[in-house]
C-alpha cells in the first residue's frame, strides 16, 4: 500500500531544487520533501517518487541582532539557530515536539508553533520571509525581511502549515525575540486528568496571561498529571504574576523545580508514539474533547489549554474508535487529525477534513503551485 | 464618464436591499469617489448597502451575472485608495452591517459583523476585562471589515502583532455569490491551508467577509509612558536601537521629527514639545504593574544614554494622553497647514533607518518639498508625509518624483513599499520593485481561485492592466 | 458633470468658505460620531459626506438646488458631534449654516420651517404662537390629542408636535414630592455627593453682574425654568439684570440658513445688551447659548460688527458655567434619581459637559445615571423631528429607550429643545414623566432649605 521512494535527492541550492521539480514535472515523478529526515505522511500511489532533502540547504544567512530578525537556509536546524541566537540574549519562541532536532524549513511547512503560542503569537505570526520552489520549479521569494512586510496577497500564511503541499521551503526569515531574563515554571498536580480542567479554564480566563499553559497526563515515571505554567518576565513581574494567578485560582503552585528538563519533558512527551492525533476544540470544551480521547486509550495526553489543542500518542489506532472520537469533536466545533502515521502503514481512521467549499480553495491553491501535482502529498488529496 | 447602470439591475439590486440602500443618482455618489486618499477621484455606477450575509451573497451573485465589477468599502479611511471606486464598479458598502454578534469570555473570541467599528469592539469587550489588541490610528472610525481586508496594524502592534495574529475565523462571500466558512477558532488549520491567513490583507480582491471572528486579549494591568525630548533624529535612532536592544519589549515606540512637530506646535494642536527639538520619542509599556517602573525606568536610561535633552513619563490616563497628543494629531496638524498632504507608508529594517531618514530628508531638499516624518520606529513602519499643494501641477509632479525616490531607497535598504496601508491604487505601480513577474504573476493565479472572473475590486494591488482585462 | 445653475448666487455664503473646507483631509473620523451616518450608513448623510457635497459646490461640481444637496444638508441634524473628533479643527457648524443658506437661496425651504422661522424672528406672532401653545396644553388639549391620534399615521408629525406642546409642562407636583433625605433613592451607580459644604451664602452681586437671555422657546413655554435661573443665580451672589426689550437671539434662523435674519436679531440683540452694564449673559438654552458664543463668525464679514459681536460673545456663559463657578452652593436634600443626558449644543458646540453634573452634585440625595450614549444626539434640533418624522423618530427613540433603561425617577438634560423631545418622546412610550433641567432641581433644592424665604438667608 506505502510505496517507498526511488531515492533520495540533496539538492545544495535554490537553483538545483528548481531543476529537479522541473525534471520530475517532465518526468511524471513525484518529490516528497523531506526536511529534517523525518517524515509523517504515508505516501500512496503508483507513480514512482523521490524525496527530496534539504539538509545541504544549510546555514544561517543574515542575523542582525538589532532588527530581531534572523533568515536561515530550510535545512539548518533549530538548534543551530538556538545558538546563534543565545549568544545575542536571543531567542526564537517556538515548542513544538523534538523542536532542536528540526529543521527551520521543515518547521515552517508543518506550522507548528507548540504552547508558547499563547505568550508570543503563532509561527506564522514570525515568519517574516520565505523562499520557495514551486512544484513546477518556479522560484518565489514571499514576505521580507521586515516586521511588517505584505505587499499584495499574503502568500507567506498558506505556505506556513502547508506541508510540502505547495512547494518545497528553501529559505525563512523568523522574527526573534529577546531572551526573558526569568523563565518561571509554575506545577499543579492532581490524580487525574480531568479534575485539572478548572484550573486549567481558570488560567484561560485570568486577567494575567502565561506564556503557556499546558495540561500533561504524566511529567515523568510514576508522576500524576499536571497543570504546568509558565511565565516569563523579570523577577518582579514573574513574581506578580504567580501572585495574580494563584489569587484568581485560588490555589498554590509548587514551583518546577528543574523548570528546563521538565518543559523539554513536557514538549516531547509522547510525540514519537507510533501514531500521534492532534485535536482541537475551543477551551470551554476542554472536559469533552478530553472525554472524547481518553476512549482512545491513548499512551500520552498533552494538550495545550489556552487553543484546547490536544497531541495524543497511541500504540495503535483503531479507525471505529478513531472515527467516533473525530465525531464527538467535530460536534463541539472542534477537529481532529493525524499528525504521525503508523511505521506499518496500517488505517488510523477517518479523520476531519476542510468543508467541500474550504477544499475547492485549497486545491485551487494547490493547483496555482504545483500545476503538474509534483509535489506528493498535494497529489494525494486531489 | 461613469455608465449608470440597467434599470433592471437597479431593480434588482432594490429588490435585495430596499431602495433607500442603493444609489444610483450621480450628485449622490459623490461622496463615494474618494476614500481616506482623496488624491484619486473616480465615481461608482451605483452604491449597495446590504445589511445581512444573505443580502451581500444577493448583491453579488446579481452583480456577478451581469459582469459587473464590485469594490467593497468599509468605513472608507484607507490611505492606500483600496475602496477608490472603479468607473465600471459598484461600491458594496458594510456601513450597515455593523452588528456585534457574540462576545465569548470564556473563549476569548467575539463575532461582528464587517462594519463594527474598531474602537467599539474594544469598548463592549472591556466589561469582560478584555479588549481587541489591533489599534490602528483611525480606530475610532475604520471597521473590522476594512481591517481584514488591508490586515490593519497601529502603534501596539510592535507588541503585539497585526490584525492577521487575531482574525480566527470568516464567513465569506466569493464570487458568484457563494457563502463560505474559512477557519474558526476551535478547528486547525493545519489538517489545510490557513485561508483565513490569506484572506486578510486581501485588499478586497478575495470577496467581502461578512462575518469576522477575532481572538481577544486580556486588559494590561498598567501602562507607562515615556516622552524623550532630542536634539537630533539621530540620538532619538539611537534610543530605540538601545531600547529595543536591551531585552525590553515595549508595546509601542514612536518618533516624530522636527518638521513634524513644528507642525503639531504651530496648530490648535499644541501639545507642548519644544519646537527646537529634533525629535520626540513616545514609548509604552503596558502589562503587569510591577514591571511597569523598572521596564520605564530602563526606557529613560536609554534615551538619557543616547542624549536626550529631556525624558517626561505619564502616570495617569490624562498625563498619557497628553504625550501622545502629538503623535496623534500629526496627521490632522499637517491637514491645517497645507492643502494637501500625502501620506507615505513603508518599512525598512528597524537599524537602517537612521540612513535612511537622512536619504529621505536629502529628497525632500532636492525637490525642494517640506516632509514630515511619523514612524513606528519600533519596527521600522515609515510614514513620511508630504505636504503639498494640488492645484501646482509642477509641485504635484515633483511629490510624485519624490514618492518614487523614497519607494526605491526603502527596497534598497532591504524593506518594502508598504507597512500597513496596503498597496491599493496607489502603490500598485511599485509592486514590481518588489516582486518579479514570476512572483506578481502567482499573486495574480492565487486571486483567480477566489475570483476566476476578477470581478473584485479589479485593478487594484497588482500592476499590469493587461492582466486585468 | 454638472455645472452651477441659474441662481448664481452661490457665489455667495459657501463660495467664500474655500478656507474653511480646505483642513478637512477626508479621514473619516467623524463618521462614527453622527447620529444619521449611524443609521443610514450612507456617507451622503455623514459630515464628511456634506463636507464633499459643500466643496462639490464650491467647485462647481455640483448643482446648489440639486437634490443630493438639498436632501443631505436638510437631513444633517446639526448636533456637530463631529467637531470635537475632527482632527483638523473643521469648523463644521459654521459651514452647515452656510450651506443651509447656499442651499435655501438656489431651493426654498419646505413650508413648515419657514413659517417657524417667521414666527420666531416677529414678536408679534411668536407672543400669539406661545400664548395658543399654552392654552392647549394648560387646557390638557396636547396630552388628549397625543393620546387620540393613531401613532404611525398620517397625522404623526401633529401627534409629535402636540406631544412636544405637553412635554413642555412643568414637573409640578413630582418634583416637589420627591422624599426630604441625603440618601438617594436608588443608590445604585450612585455619583458621589461631596459631603462637605463648603459654599456657604454669598453676598448677592459679589460674584458679578448677570443678564439673562429670556429666549422664545423659553419665555413662551418655559417660563419656570427662567424664573429659576434668576432665583438659583441670586443665591449663588450674581446680581441678576433685566434687559428690557430683549428678542430672539437668532440661532434657529441660523441654524436653518437663514443668516440674514440671523444677523438681523442677533445685532439687535447685541445693541439691547450693550445698554446694560453686565459681567455675562447668562443662557438656560443650550442651542441660544451655542449660537451666541459664536456671533463673531456670523458677523464675521463686518468689521465694526464683529468687533462688537465678539465683545458680547465673550461674556455669554451657559447658566450651569456660572453656577459651577460658584461652587455651586448646596441645598436642601431632593431625594430621586435622574437619567442625565447631554444636549449636543452644550456638549459639543460649548464644550460644556462638566457643569451641568456640578450643579446635580450640589443637591443632596441626587442620584445622576449618565445615560447610554449621552453624547448623541436625542433627534431634537428644532423640528427635525416633524420634518423628518421617520429618521427623527428612530434617534429619539433609541434615546427614549436608553434613559428608560436607567429605571430614574426623572430624565433630565440641561437644554428646553432636548427636554421637549425627550419628553415628547416619554409621552409617546406611554410614559406620563416629563424631562427636567437640572436649575429646577437645584431651584427645589434651594426653596427646600430656604433660600427663597422672605428674609432670606442668602445675604
Amino acid at each position: 500500500m506505502t510505496a517507498t521512494p526511488e531515492s533520495v535527492v540533496h539538492p545544495s541550492s535554490d537553483a538545483e531544487v528548481a531543476e529537479i521539480m522541473i525534471d520530475a514535472s517532465r518526468e511524471g515523478v513525484g518529490i516528497f520533501p523531506l526536511s529534517s529526515g523525518h517524515r509523517a505522511h504515508p505516501v500512496r500511489g503508483e507513480r514512482p517518487y523521490l524525496e527530496l532533502s534539504t539538509t545541504r540547504l544549510d546555514g544561517i544567512v543574515e542575523y542582525e541582532p538589532a532588527d530581531l530578525t534572523l533568515t536561515a537556509r530550510a535545512g539548518t536546524s533549530l538548534a543551530t539557530i538556538d545558538e546563534a541566537l543565545r549568544a545575542h540574549g536571543q531567542w526564537a519562541p517556538f515548542d513544538p515536539p523534538n523542536v532542536g532536532e528540526r529543521s527551520i524549513g521543515g518547521l515552517a511547512a508543518v506550522g507548528d508553533s507548540g504552547p508558547l503560542w499563547m505568550g508570543y503569537g503563532e509561527l506564522r505570526n514570525h515568519v517574516l520571509g520565505m523562499t520557495v520552489v514551486t512544484g513546477d520549479g518556479r522560484m518565489l521569494s514571499l514576505g521580507g525581511r521586515v516586521v511588517k512586510n505584505v505587499a499584495g496577497y499574503d502568500l507567506l500564511k498558506p505556505m506556513v502549515g502547508s506541508r510540502g503541499s505547495l512547494a518545497v521551503v528553501t529559505s525563512v526569515c523568523l522574527r526573534v525575540y529577546p531572551e526573558p531574563s526569568v523563565d518561571r515554571v509554575l506545577l499543579l498536580r492532581r490524580d487525574r486528568l480531568s479534575d485539572l480542567v478548572a484550573a486549567a479554564h481558570s488560567v484561560g480566563t485570568a486577567p494575567v496571561m502565561p506564556v503557556s499553559s499546558v495540561l500533561v497526563d504524566r511529567t515523568g515515571v510514576n508522576e500524576s498529571p499536571a497543570l504546568v505554567i509558565r511565565l516569563h518576565g523579570v523577577e518582579e513581574t514573574v513574581g506578580a504574576d504567580q501572585a495574580s494567578l494563584e489569587g484568581h485560582l485560588g490555589i498554590v503552585f509548587e514551583q518546577a523545580p528543574s523548570a528546563t528538563a521538565l518543559c523539554t519533558a513536557v514538549r516531547d512527551r509522547g510525540a514519537t508514539s507510533n501514531v500521534v492525533l492532534v485535536a482541537s476544540a475551543l477551551p470551554s470544551a476542554l472536559s469533552e474533547v478530553i472525554r472524547a480521547l481518553e476512549r482512545l486509550e491513548p499512551e500520552t495526553i498533552v494538550a495545550d489549554t489556552y487553543a484546547a489543542r490536544f497531541r495524543v500518542g497511541l500504540s495503535q489506532a483503531d479507525p471505529e474508535a478513531v472515527g467516533n472520537a473525530r465525531a464527538s469533536i467535530e460536534r463541539l466545533g472542534g477537529t481532529l487529525r493525524v499528525a504521525r502515521f503508523p511505521a506499518d502503514g496500517a488505517e488510523v481512521g477517518p479523520t476531519s477534513e476542510p468543508s467541500p467549499a474550504e477544499k475547492d480553495l485549497i486545491i485551487g491553491i494547490e493547483k496555482t503551485f504545483d500545476p503538474m501535482g509534483v509535489l506528493w502529498p498535494a497529489r494525494s488529496r486531489r | 464618464m461613469t455608465r449608470p447602470l440597467a434599470p433592471d439591475v437597479v431593480r434588482g439590486l432594490t429588490e435585495i436591499v430596499g431602495a433607500a440602500n442603493v444609489i444610483t443618482d450621480p450628485d449622490r455618489l459623490l461622496v463615494y469617489e474618494s476614500d481616506g486618499l482623496s488624491a484619486y477621484r473616480v465615481s461608482p455606477r451605483a452604491v449597495v448597502l446590504p445589511g445581512t450575509s444573505d443580502e451581500v451573497a444577493a448583491v453579488v451573485t446579481l452583480l456577478h451575472l451581469e459582469g459587473i465589477e464590485i469594490v467593497p468599502r468599509g468605513a472608507g479611511t484607507g490611505l492606500s485608495g483600496g475602496a477608490l471606486p472603479t468607473p465600471d464598479g459598484v461600491v458594496v458598502g458594510t456601513a450597515r452591517m455593523n452588528r456585534i454578534i457574540e462576545i465569548d469570555p470564556e473563549n476569548r473570541l467575539a463575532r461582528v459583523q464587517p462594519g463594527v467599528i474598531n474602537a467599539r469592539l474594544t469598548e463592549a469587550t472591556q466589561p469582560y476585562g478584555l479588549f481587541y489588541a489591533p489599534d490602528p490610528s483611525s480606530q475610532s472610525t475604520c471597521t473590522l471589515g476594512g481591517n481584514v481586508a488591508e490586515n490593519s496594524g497601529g502603534p501596539h502592534c510592535l507588541k503585539y502583532g497585526v490584525t492577521s495574529r487575531y482574525v480566527t475565523g470568516l464567513t465569506v462571500v466569493l464570487a458568484g455569490g457563494r457563502i463560505v466558512k474559512l477557519g474558526g477558532a476551535g478547528r486547525d488549520s493545519a489538517g489545510g491551508l490557513d485561508l483565513v491567513g490569506l484572506f486578510v490583507g486581501s485588499e478586497g480582491c478575495f470577496g467581502i467577509a461578512t462575518e469576522i471572528e477575532v481572538r481577544l486579549l486580556p486588559i494590561a494591568e498598567g501602562v507607562r509612558t515615556l516622552l524623550g525630548i532630542f536634539e537630533t533624529m539621530e540620538a532619538a535612532g539611537h534610543a530605540v536601537t538601545e531600547i529595543m536592544g536591551s531585552g525590553l519589549l515595549p508595546a509601542a515606540v514612536e518618533i516624530i521629527d522636527r518638521a513634524t512637530i513644528e507642525a503639531v506646535e504651530a496648530s490648535i494642536f499644541a501639545a507642548g514639545y519644544p519646537t527646537d527639538a529634533g525629535a520626540a520619542l513616545v514609548v509604552e509599556f503596558d502589562g503587569t504593574e510591577a514591571g511597569l517602573d523598572l521596564g520605564a525606568d530602563r526606557a529613560e536610561k536609554c534615551c538619557f544614554e543616547a542624549g536626550a535633552r529631556e525624558v517626561r513619563r505619564a502616570t495617569s490616563e490624562a498625563e498619557r494622553a497628553a504625550l501622545w497628543k502629538g503623535r496623534k494629531k500629526a496627521f490632522g496638524a499637517m491637514g491645517r497647514i497645507a492643502p494637501d498632504l500625502l501620506v507615505q507608508d513603508a518599512t525598512v529594517p528597524r537599524t537602517k533607518l537612521p540612513e535612511v531618514l537622512a536619504r529621505i530628508a536629502e529628497i525632500g531638499e532636492r525637490y525642494d518639498l517640506k516632509i514630515a516624518n511619523v514612524f513606528h520606529a519600533g519596527d521600522g513602519n515609515l510614514h513620511p508625509n508630504i505636504l503639498f499643494d494640488r492645484k501646482n501641477a509642477e509641485e504635484l509632479d515633483r511629490v510624485e518624483r519624490a514618492s518614487t525616490e523614497i519607494m526605491h531607497l526603502c527596497v534598497d535598504a532591504g524593506g518594502t513599499i508598504t507597512g500597513e496601508h496596503g498597496v491599493g491604487i496607489d502603490k500598485r505601480g511599485y509592486m514590481s520593485l518588489v516582486h518579479n513577474e514570476t512572483e506578481l504573476e502567482m499573486l495574480r493565479s492565487v486571486r483567480a481561485v477566489f475570483d476566476p472572473d476578477r470581478l473584485f475590486n479589479r485593478g487594484k494591488v497588482l500592476p499590469d492592466p493587461l492582466a486585468e482585462t | 458633470m454638472s455645472t452651477t445653475t441659474g441662481s448664481g448666487s452661490l457665489a455667495s455664503a459657501l463660495e467664500a468658505q474655500r478656507e474653511r473646507l480646505l483642513p478637512c483631509v477626508h479621514c473619516g473620523f467623524c463618521l462614527p460620531a453622527c447620529p444619521t451616518y449611524n443609521r443610514l450608513g450612507d456617507e451622503a448623510d455623514s459630515p464628511r459626506g456634506r463636507l464633499h457635497l459643500m466643496q462639490a459646490v464650491v467647485d462647481g461640481r455640483l448643482d446648489a438646488g440639486s437634490d443630493a444637496f438639498h436632501t443631505h444638508i436638510d437631513r444633517c441634524l446639526g448636533c456637530r458631534a463631529c467637531e470635537p473628533v475632527c482632527p483638523s479643527g473643521v469648523e463644521y457648524g459654521t459651514l452647515l449654516e452656510l450651506a443651509r443658506e447656499t442651499a435655501t437661496r438656489a431651493r426654498p425651504q419646505g413650508k413648515l420651517t419657514r413659517a417657524l422661522l417667521a414666527v420666531m424672528g416677529s414678536p408679534a406672532l411668536r407672543a400669539v404662537f406661545f400664548l395658543g401653545g399654552r392654552t392647549l396644553r394648560s387646557l390638557g388639549v396636547a396630552r388628549l390629542a397625543v393620546r387620540l391620534i393613531p401613532a404611525g399615521a398620517r397625522l404623526g408629525g401633529i401627534r409629535l408636535a402636540f406631544a412636544m406642546l405637553a412635554s413642555s409642562s412643568p414637573p409640578g407636583r413630582r418634583l416637589q414630592k420627591a422624599p426630604v433625605n441625603a440618601v438617594p433613592s436608588r443608590a445604585i451607580g450612585a455619583v458621589a455627593v461631596a459631603d462637605d459644604d463648603s459654599v456657604g451664602p454669598v453676598p448677592r452681586g459679589s460674584r458679578g453682574r448677570v443678564a439673562y437671555l429670556e429666549g422664545c422657546v423659553q419665555r413662551g413655554l418655559f417660563e419656570r425654568i427662567n424664573q429659576a435661573t434668576v432665583r438659583t443665580l441670586e443665591a449663588n451672589g450674581y446680581e441678576v439684570v433685566p434687559v428690557a426689550h430683549q428678542g430672539c437671539c437668532g440661532a434657529l434662523h441660523a441654524h436653518g440658513g437663514d443668516l440674514r435674519n440671523a444677523r438681523r436679531l442677533a445685532g439687535a440683540n447685541i445693541l439691547v445688551f450693550e445698554g446694560v452694564e453686565i459681567d455675562y449673559v447668562a443662557v438656560n438654552a443650550a442651542g441660544c447659548g451655542a449660537a451666541m458664543k459664536d456671533y463673531g463668525t456670523l458677523f464675521e464679514s463686518n468689521q465694526e460688527m464683529s468687533t462688537r459681536a465678539e465683545a458680547f460673545a465673550a461674556k455669554v456663559r451657559d447658566v450651569t458655567e456660572l453656577l459651577s463657578q460658584a461652587g455651586p452652593r448646596r441645598g436642601a436634600p431632593v431625594s430621586c434619581s435622574v437619567a442625565y443626558d447631554h444636549p449636543c449644543h452644550l456638549l459639543h458646540a460649548q464644550g460644556v459637559a462638566q457643569e451641568p453634573l456640578d450643579v446635580l452634585r450640589a443637591v443632596p440625595g441626587i442620584d445622576v445615571r449618565l445615560i447610554d450614549r449621552a453624547d448623541e444626539c436625542c433627534g431634537g434640533a428644532g423640528i427635525y423631528g416633524i420634518t423628518h418624522p421617520e429618521l427623527g423618530g428612530r434617534i429619539g427613540r433609541d434615546k427614549v429607550a436608553a434613559i428608560l433603561r436607567e429605571e430614574a425617577d426623572h430624565a433630565c438634560t440641561p437644554n428646553p429643545g432636548c427636554m421637549m423631545q425627550i419628553g415628547a418622546g416619554l409621552l409617546l412610550e406611554g410614559s406620563s414623566d416629563v424631562a427636567v433641567h437640572p436649575i429646577e432641581l437645584l431651584d427645589e433644592s434651594y426653596r427646600r432649605a430656604g433660600y427663597y424665604s422672605a428674609t432670606g438667608d442668602s445675604q
